[in-house]
């Protein structure tokens, strides 16, 4: 599970384009169009995960190996549930993410344990964030943020195509300009 | 020292200290001083005004205060351990080691305003150069600590946007010098806010500046605490109720250990005035409240023995929270503060920040200050509705207390069982709106609805219906839009539309 599938083909993004909904809670359906992120960021977090895990195992099952002890075996066995908890939590929850671009505001919502919907209007855009990680760039994926003056907005989309995110950079960057308020 | 440019004349550092006390810092011409460091001193291309120096007491001063830090960092248990005459010398010796390093310091540094700026510079070693640009200025405060009162200096304070804390505290000026620059900075700023301000945002605040016509210029007081109120509000809080009980269990362990070691007593001491620490602050910092407006800006005057003089832009404020302390209750008091971008949040020290706007009141009192702030919004008769009855599921007692409100400019909010807190926010201070939902809450179908600001933790309606709070958020949204752009939306969103990748896009 942890390794790296192949690339995936470039038509996969398309079939992945419909809306992933969320029963009849679903705000304003009729305006928002979600946006899902790339599915290629569950992998990348998988491999994220594996490597805590393999730390984790590596600690735990030395200690066994050295000490015979049986709480280590037990250790060993709750890393093994914890991170497979983890793996089925992390494609639930890449799958939850999406992000819409209204005509004055971009939404992003993500979590599942705790669900989170952030509103932020392109006017009160202070800068614009892209950033791409050694396992994000493998992969082909990149992380916009949108930074407001108030420090608790939230608006992060992570796995973006660099073509998306840069469009969306661009995007926000031109409607910030457009309607500047700062503050 | 700063406007001769080709000064080639080096002085020893020396001869610029008698001419300090001659003159106040701020006057202006001192061409004729000879620059003692032509290369540090350049003079700004293109400027007319010259460079400033600080006070020339300020090292004075910083070496005065540095001697309380010193006897602070040394402690009691090295006093008991080497002696009094070697304790002494070795504060003296620290004390003046600082001074010096004042003096070197106040030699660096020097100020001047160029065009909508004001320039800071200093340092010795590593030159610092900060060019503060005045449309971002949040607040100037002119505080006098003690010692800068008997002086007869002042500190000058400046707050900008993001600035994670006080910008550039210009310390010390004479008291007029302080007064006179301030009010210079502010007149900068406020003809910058004026014409260049966005247009769209200033009437939000420009109704209220109109409403009230203010032709004195000092402005026109509002208020004024009583200084008794404010001491009885200050025995009314936990720490001041506790201390009998303290000062009976340190007794009770004394008498009963006879033990009676200087270093245990002074330590004692210590940590109890440690815990006494804020009331008795709150009560020097808020001694003399007074609060004034003057046009756009509302001023605040306040302190006994460091006394402070606040100003900040109305078209500032973010928030405005009421508090209602448990004890307070018995006399119907509440406390009023406001929150200014600019402040970082970590910071715990609350002194400097602009955030009083009444230490202590009554409703009708804090009524007409709210109304004052934020025009049209009228504190006593903001009904909030409580979030649905099975939240008492999660609040089995606080349910009540929580409450939140959509008003005309304002959006309300209210928390707190014990400390009652109500938020106020300004549509047009909103910068994102969020929803988040707990796993507890989406059992129960409900969410909180989150308002966030520049400065402060913005409001938050908690545990409101899912329905109400989607509806809450929308609307939310769409009034911090209509408070920011009040005209209809500009023509180029067709264009948007077009581009824009969802095809159910508005």
């Amino acid at each position: 599970m942890s390794t790296p599938g192949a690339p995936p083909p470039p038509g996969s993004e398309a079939s992945t384009a419909t809306p992933v909904g969320r029963g009849p809670l679903e705000p304003w359906p009729d305006t928002v169009h979600w946006q899902p992120i790339s599915t290629d960021l569950i992998w990348v977090e998988l491999i994220r995960l594996a490597v805590v895990v393999a730390i984790g195992l590596a600690g735990t099952g030395v200690g066994w190996a050295l000490s015979g002890h049986w709480s280590f075996g037990l250790a060993v066995a709750v890393v093994l549930v914890l991170g497979g908890w983890r793996a089925v939590a992390i494609v639930r929850a890449v799958r939850a993410w999406g992000y819409a671009e209204r005509d004055s505001d971009l939404l992003v919502r993500h979590g599942l344990l705790v669900r989170r919907l952030s509103i932020v209007p392109y006017s009160r855009m202070q800068f614009v964030d892209v950033s791409a990680g050694p396992l994000e760039r493998a992969f082909d994926l990149a992380t916009v943020q949108l930074h407001t003056a108030a420090a608790a907005s939230d608006a992060r989309v992570p796995g973006l195509r660099p073509a998306e995110a840069s469009r969306l950079r661009d995007r926000l960057t031109a409607l910030g300009e457009d309607r500047a308020e700062g503050l | 020292m700063s406007d001769g440019p080709a000064e080639p004349s080096t002085v020893p550092p020396a001869d610029a200290a008698p001419h300090g006390p001659v003159r106040p810092a701020d006057m202006a011409p001192h061409g004729p001083v000879p620059s003692a460091e032509p290369a540090a001193w350049p003079a700004p291309p293109g400027e007319g005004e010259p460079r400033q120096r600080l006070h020339p007491l300020s090292p004075l001063l910083h070496g005065a205060k540095s001697l309380a830090v010193v006897i602070a960092g040394l402690s009691w248990s090295t006093l008991s351990r080497v002696g009094f005459g070697w304790f002494a010398a070795m504060v003296a010796v620290l004390a003046l080691g600082a001074t010096v390093l004042s003096v070197i310091s106040w030699y660096n540094t020097g100020y001047h305003v160029v065009g909508r700026e004001l320039r800071v510079y200093e340092g010795l070693l590593w030159r610092r150069t900060r060019a503060i640009p005045l449309e971002r200025l949040q607040a100037v405060e002119v505080v006098r600590p003690l010692l800068a009162q008997l002086s007869g200096l002042a500190e000058l304070r400046l707050e900008v946007v993001g600035g994670g804390k006080t910008e550039a505290p210009l310390a010390y000026l004479g008291v007029a010098d302080a007064a006179r620059l301030r009010e210079r900075l502010l007149a900068l700023a406020g003809r910058v806010t004026q014409p260049t301000g966005p247009g769209h945002a200033t009437p939000a605040v420009v109704p209220g500046a109109a409403a009230s016509p203010v032709t004195a210029a000092p402005g026109r007081p509002l208020h004024a605490v009583r200084n008794q109120n404010l001491l009885v509000s200050q025995l009314l809080t936990p720490q001041a109720f506790l201390l009998p009980f303290g000062v009976a269990f340190v007794v009770v362990q004394f008498v009963t250990a006879g033990s009676w070691s200087f270093v245990a007593v002074a330590s004692t001491l210590t940590a109890m005035a440690g815990v006494l620490l804020q009331p008795v602050r709150r009560v020097l910092d808020d001694w003399n409240f007074r609060l004034a407006r003057d046009g756009g800006t509302l001023r605040v005057h306040n302190g006994l023995l460091e006394t402070r003089a606040q100003a900040v832009p109305l078209a500032r404020v973010q928030t405005v929270r009421a508090t209602w302390p448990l004890l307070w209750r018995v006399n119907g008091w509440l406390r009023l503060r406001l929150e200014v971008a600019g402040y970082s949040l970590a910071d715990a020290d609350d002194r400097n920040r602009p955030d009083r706007l009444l230490p202590v009141g009554d409703l009708p009192t804090a009524t007409m200050i709210v109304a004052e702030v934020l025009p049209g919004v009228r504190l006593d008769t903001l009904v909030l509705t409580p979030p649905p009855t099975r939240t008492r599921w999660l609040h089995p007692l606080g349910r009540r207390a929580f409450g939140a409100g959509l008003f005309e400019g304002v959006f309300a909010t209210r928390s707190g069982r014990l400390t009652r807190q109500l938020v106020i926010l300004p549509y047009a201070r909103i910068q994102s709106v969020r929803v988040v939902q707990g796993p507890v809450q989406r059992r129960l179908g409900l969410a909180s609805v989150h308002a966030d600001t520049a400065g402060g933790s913005g409001a938050t309606a908690q545990d409101r219906d899912l329905a109400e709070a989607w509806a809450m958020a929308a609307e939310l949204n769409a009034r911090a839009h209509r408070a920011q752009h009040p005209a209809p939306l500009p023509p180029d969103d067709q264009d948007v539309v077009a581009r824009s990748p969802g095809p159910e896009g508005r």
